[in-house]
């Protein structure tokens, strides 16, 4: 009897132990990033491009009004200076009508300076290691068409979030329709047999091979063989292929949870097959298939290893397909990147802090997707 | 026996799954508007015999079909699209079975498929089902709820709402009260000997008070066979075959 009881409490003290440690475990990794990673989250790191950039324009100056220069307030250009910790000029406020706005590069495009933008040289005068009132004085007495160095600061994720929207748009595009289609295929017409488990037995396998090995097929195919070099296209292509198997087996389980009522209710009223198809089978699947998408979503985000192959880690908002301009670093791979070239565990943290706050936001998009419609059906 | 016309003629039909033998040289004729109650003991094939009536056993793999049915004088095997001859001859199933969507996307979903587009033509044709089957006061108020929030007798004249809205010949209804209270049933009853008068009506039952209820004519299957088939008074006053009787008197079944 008491032995029984002993039994009892170990095995009852290993489980509470084995919870509490898992907990423990997600805490300290939470904690962990949020207190590595939350101070370096701020607007500009949200909002700014990565790196720097460096451009020389030309401003027509107005004319000043009155020439007080106090406080780094230069009229003429409607702009506030101020310096900033490491002694350089910056602007810290532009006016409505500023003639800044206006600013041209050496090409004639329009390049108009931001706030926050950075000084660095106007007309022959170098900035470094100069006073406020050096700098406004030399800025208010400028040649008419003024012609300023600047720079604009990165140190932001823009460019990642953009190429990351951009990767899971053009996967889905890619993946979405053949998976859901390829699903009913399997589910709705092909015959049972084994030809059949075949094919199953083949998706089953496929979305157990890891990443890099789709990302090492990836290269060598999309990226080398077909020219894309490192692309979102490239990158896409390959992640399309890591995604099928999911999104053909979580909407087969979708279309599997459908009554075979449904769809005799339908053939019985003369309905043909593909009617019945896509007006009784699709929209009650809809849910699972929106809850597979949003999960690939989540993959995609996620995913690094087979990225780091096909789409680079150049941290530029794509402006093509293929090619140099379609390189992309998504925010996975830049973390990978800053953790292993540059050693910025804070950097990587504040990534890390926003990929999770992504993941969540897509988890609770799900959940709300799910409930809606099973609401809709009148099925809570 | 000869007073009405055969909607359906069946000649030594066979019918196979795999290689077992679910219906043996079935002969009958089905009169029009009539209603023609099939009964038997499970596994009996008056189910099987049913489905063959719009080919929803074509569905099921492996079924073979030997001899054949004619609907009209026309062989719905070989001389008709399956998907004309389901919209005149339409099916009402066991368990009460409406898609998830209002109760009027129910009815419609029959005419929108056979290409009624317009919003009054539509209104027109769920409301004259409904009112068909008996069942417009309960739910006119609640056509845009789900089907699914009625009860299951209703959600069952939902579902003969919706074959009615296709317009069949023809009606059949694999025990369509067997899930149902008795109110539900008898409403269901009531409404079937109701409906006679523009449909033909063939109906499974379990249920031998009900086949003796609303049927004109009985059929009684065994192992696959047609045992017997005739008036409903005589087959329940008068049997012929000794199994029938057997059967009608609950010795077995």
């Amino acid at each position: 009897m008491d032995s029984r009881k002993m039994k009892d409490g170990i095995l009852q003290g290993l489980i509470y132990f084995s919870t509490a440690f898992t907990v423990l475990v997600l805490v300290v990794i939470l904690g962990f990033v949020l207190y590595k990673g939350l101070p370096g989250i701020n607007l500009n790191f949200l909002t700014r491009m990565w790196d720097s950039k460096t451009t020389f324009v030309k401003v027509v100056k107005e004319e000043s009004v009155d020439n007080n220069t106090k406080d780094g307030y230069i009229s003429s250009l409607g702009i506030t200076i101020d310096l900033d910790e490491k002694n350089k000029v910056y602007i810290t406020e532009i006016e409505s009508e500023s003639p800044v706005k206006e600013a041209v590069n050496l090409k004639n495009d329009s390049y108009p300076i931001k706030k926050g933008d950075i000084i660095t040289k106007a007309d022959t005068t170098i900035f470094e290691n100069i006073t406020i009132e050096e700098a406004a004085t030399a800025l208010e007495n400028g040649n008419e068409t003024m012609k300023l160095k600047v720079v604009r600061p990165g140190g932001g994720i823009i460019p990642m979030l953009v190429s990351t929207i951009y990767i899971i748009l053009l996967s889905l595009l890619i993946s979405a329709p053949i998976g859901i289609l390829a699903a009913i295929y399997l589910n709705e017409y092909a015959k049972a047999g084994r030809l059949l488990n075949i094919i199953r037995f083949a998706i089953q396998n496929l979305a157990g091979i890891p990443s890099i090995i789709y990302g090492l097929f990836g290269m060598l195919v999309f990226v080398q063989m077909l020219q894309m070099q490192y692309s979102i296209l490239a990158g896409a292509l390959t992640l399309s292929i890591i995604l099928l198997p999911t999104i053909i087996s979580t909407t087969e389980e979708a279309l599997k949870a459908i009554p075979a009522t449904y769809r005799q209710s339908s053939l019985g009223l003369g309905a043909t097959k593909l009617q019945t198809n896509y007006k009784v089978v699709l929209p009650n699947a809809l849910p699972g298939i929106l809850v597979a998408i949003i999960l690939s979503i989540g993959r995609i985000v996620g995913e690094s290893a087979a990225l780091l192959l096909t789409a680079g880690t150049v941290a530029q908002i794509p402006t093509a397909f293929t090619g140099n301009e379609a390189a992309a670093a998504t925010l996975t791979t830049k973390l990978y990147w800053l953790i292993k070239e540059s050693g910025d565990l804070s950097g990587a943290s504040s990534i890390a802090i926003v990929l999770l706050v992504l993941i969540i936001v897509l988890n609770i998009i799900s959940k709300t997707i799910t409930k809606h419609f099973l609401a809709k059906q009148g099925n809570k | 026996m000869n007073d009405t016309v055969s909607k359906f003629s069946v000649n030594d039909l066979d019918l196979f799954y795999g290689s077992f033998q679910a219906l043996k040289k079935i002969n009958m004729e089905i009169k029009e508007n009539e209603i023609t109650a099939f009964i038997g003991p499970s596994g009996c094939g008056k189910s099987t015999f049913l489905k063959t009536l719009n080919r929803m056993n074509d569905l099921v793999e492996n079924v073979q079909i030997g001899g054949n049915i004619y609907l009209d004088g026309v062989d719905i095997y070989s001389d008709i699209d399956v998907i004309k001859l389901r919209s005149r001859v339409g099916m009402v199933f066991q368990q009460p079975n409406p898609f998830p969507m209002s109760i009027y996307d129910n009815v419609a979903y029959g005419p929108r498929i056979h290409g009624i587009k317009k919003k009054n033509q539509l209104d027109e044709i769920v409301e004259k089902s409904l009112r068909q089957a008996a069942i417009w006061d309960e739910v006119k108020d609640k056509l845009k709820k789900s089907a699914l929030a009625v009860s299951g007798g209703q959600q069952q004249r939902v579902c003969i709402a919706r074959t009615l809205a296709v317009e069949p010949e023809v009606i059949l209804m694999d025990e369509p009260t067997s899930a149902l209270d008795p109110i539900s049933t008898l409403k269901i009853e009531d409404l079937a000997v109701e409906l006679k008068k523009d449909y033909t009506i063939i109906i499974v039952t379990h249920n031998m008070q009900q086949a003796s209820r609303i049927s004109d004519k009985t059929a009684f299957f065994l192992l696959g066979e047609m045992i017997e088939y005739g008036d409903t008074h005589q087959i329940f006053n008068n049997p012929v075959d000794k199994k029938t009787e057997d059967y009608i008197t609950g010795r077995f079944g």
